[in-house]
């Protein structure tokens, strides 16, 4: 069984009088574990998908279903929960909050847990530390570079250790070094940690560490599993 | 990091504005504290003063005096133990000030009436044999650095003297009130020396004692009965009253201290709803990331609230702490005409206006929290 399953999803926006649909029965499987880069053209409805699947948002036809459950069927405070016990998200801009430092950030997830102060600063020091930055956990946002905090933002992710990432082009705002380094630990983390992750991407290169890639154009996906996995 | 210090870290997300704020607000309810506190003594009266003492005074106005005959016809009503009385004399002790209580009364039944007032027996009695003799507050003593046994000219713009100069009293001692929060104590000398050197028998109160407190408004109603179509009429009532009353020639410091207050707390709404506001404004994306990461509507519109609560509520304890501290430092400093007292309702109410405050203006970003799309809010940032 598929760990997330779109089924005859379509999504229609409307504003005012105009109707706009961004997709159309559509239909995805991932596997658990799989590393999905999802591609396309601006307005394809790439980070539509994106929010279906992480419960941002609902089809206005078809179910999304994660883990066997429909997300239809949860009320706004049990699917809040269901998501911080089950998504991780990484943005494209990073979306810190300011006013913490980094450890603080990485906690913020934590404080919808019922650990204690404790335990919650040492789980987020350990997610720092998978993401190789232990040593600015006091630093804030505004101290650390683009790669950094979009380290910190992953650390974030997946600090209650969720089993689905999704990230909505993590290496957008980054330079090429940067970029790499994000697709390696993602890669890490869905190899080593078995995170299944969904990353929407504009970038071929970000893709080639996908274990699949899928295509989305008007309404049509079609897929593709590289021949070789990059690293 | 706990939620407490979580709020507090998005509170002071902008420390100067926030901090500028909270100093708004401290200012505010410190002159919450400072007003209600001479105000609350306009409106309840002067709660140090006997409540078994009545004056009678002239039903038109506190400066028409009585005749002094009127002390015997209220001595005689039922339920009346002692009478006295005294007459504004409004001394002016030192050139350039506005004059301090000075009132010119009866020695010998004056501190029968005011049995609560304390004074040595050997200075009373120099006090009622000496015609010039005079007996002043301590705090009026300390305030002038007399001593015992000096002589004090006094300038009246009543009564100016028709020898000219000031009238020279001597000092030979001093009174203080049991009551610590009453500091309405007047310089003190003979009426017969003013009704001797004005030619005239008339008094300006009567002050007098009953059996029975409960009995007050009976026996004033009796008085002012006794002397009802007389060329003389009084209107009695309790002392503390007539004090009440006394001070409000002032004004009606009631209705400025709640004009004052209204202005500034409507001002403190419309400045810490603008901080509020534009914090929200500027946190949409934070607060759409908090909902994403599992934070449910009504949890996010709470810390909103909570922020508010907070701000307004840490401002207030600051601005009643210091006010109050302010009050207890000022009360013995302040002219027997605009006394200060501390009352707890005054930190009760200011502590409902601020948690009336921060709901008030936490609410609408709170409900717009609430409402917060994660989807349209990321996007549209």
């Amino acid at each position: 069984m598929s760990l997330v399953s779109l089924q005859s999803v379509s999504k229609t926006y409307t504003k005012g009088r105009e109707r706009v649909d961004v997709l159309a029965d559509l239909s995805l499987d991932i596997q658990r574990n799989d590393f999905v880069a999802l591609m396309g053209p601006s307005g394809s409805g790439k980070t539509t998908v994106l929010n279906l699947i992480g419960g941002l948002d609902h089809p206005t036809l078809g179910e999304v279903v994660v883990d066997g459950e429909s997300l239809r069927s949860f009320s706004p405070g049990k699917l809040a929960r269901w998501r911080s016990q089950n998504i991780g998200f990484v943005f494209q801009f990073y979306n810190l909050l300011p006013a913490l430092t980094a450890q603080r950030n990485v906690e913020l997830p934590l404080l919808l847990t019922k650990l204690r102060g404790k335990e919650r600063k040492n789980n987020a020091l350990t997610a720092l530390d998978i993401v190789g930055l232990a040593d600015r956990s006091k630093h804030k946002p505004s101290q650390l570079s683009g790669g950094q905090q979009q380290r910190v933002a992953i650390a974030r992710a997946i600090v209650a250790d969720p089993s689905i990432l999704v990230c909505d082009e993590p290496t957008g705002d980054l330079d090429r070094a940067n970029a790499e380094e994000i697709l390696d630990l993602l890669q890490t983390l869905n190899q080593k940690h078995e995170k299944t992750i969904v990353m929407v991407t504009h970038d071929p290169k970000a893709a080639d560490h996908a274990k699949t890639t899928v295509y989305l154009d008007k309404g049509q996906l079609s897929v593709q599993e590289p021949a070789s996995q990059g690293n | 990091m706990g939620r407490i210090q979580f709020l507090i870290r998005c509170m002071f997300r902008h420390k100067l504005r926030t901090t500028l704020t909270m100093l708004s607000l401290v200012t505010a309810f410190l002159l919450f504290v400072l007003l209600r506190s001479v105000a609350v003594v306009f409106e309840t009266g002067w709660v140090s003063f006997d409540e078994v003492r009545l004056t009678t005074q002239s039903k038109y106005s506190m400066i028409e005096m009585l005749p002094l005959s009127h002390r015997d016809a209220i001595l005689s009503i039922n339920g009346v133990i002692d009478v006295t009385h005294a007459s504004w004399f409004g001394g002016v002790f030192k050139e350039g000030e506005t004059g301090d209580a000075t009132f010119a009364i009866d020695p010998e039944t004056y501190f029968d009436v005011y049995s609560d007032y304390t004074v040595d027996p050997d200075q009373l009695e120099e006090f009622k044999t000496t015609r010039t003799a005079a007996l002043a507050p301590e705090s009026l003593i300390e305030k002038y650095g007399w001593e015992i046994g000096q002589k004090i000219p006094v300038i009246s713009p009543i009564f100016p003297n028709p020898e000219g100069g000031p009238f020279v009293f001597d000092l030979v001692g001093s009174y203080s009130s049991g009551n610590e929060g009453n500091n309405f104590l007047a310089f003190l000398f003979h009426y017969e020396y003013l009704r001797d050197t004005f030619a005239f028998g008339s008094v300006g109160w009567y002050t007098l004692t009953i059996d029975d407190p409960e009995r007050a408004d009976e026996i004033s109603r009796e008085i002012d009965q006794r002397f009802e179509n007389s060329s003389d009429e009084t209107r009695s009532m309790t002392e503390s009253e007539s004090f009440r009353q006394f001070v409000s020639q002032i004004g009606d410091i009631s209705l400025m201290v709640t004009g004052i207050l209204s202005a500034v707390f409507f001002t403190m709404i419309l400045l810490t709803a603008n901080t509020m506001v534009q914090g929200y404004r500027e946190r949409i994306p934070e607060l759409a990331v908090m909902k994403t990461l599992g934070f449910s509507d009504s949890s996010v519109s709470a810390y909103i609230l909570a922020e508010a609560l907070l701000m307004c509520c840490v401002s207030a304890a600051a601005g009643i702490g210091i006010g109050t501290l302010l009050v207890f430092s000022v009360q013995e400093y302040m002219p027997p005409m605009i006394p200060i007292y501390f009352d707890p309702v005054t930190c009760a109410w200011a502590g409902a206006i601020a948690l009336g405050l921060g709901v008030l203006v936490g609410s609408a970003p709170a409900i717009n929290a609430n409402r917060l799309v994660i989807v349209d809010a990321l996007h549209a940032h």
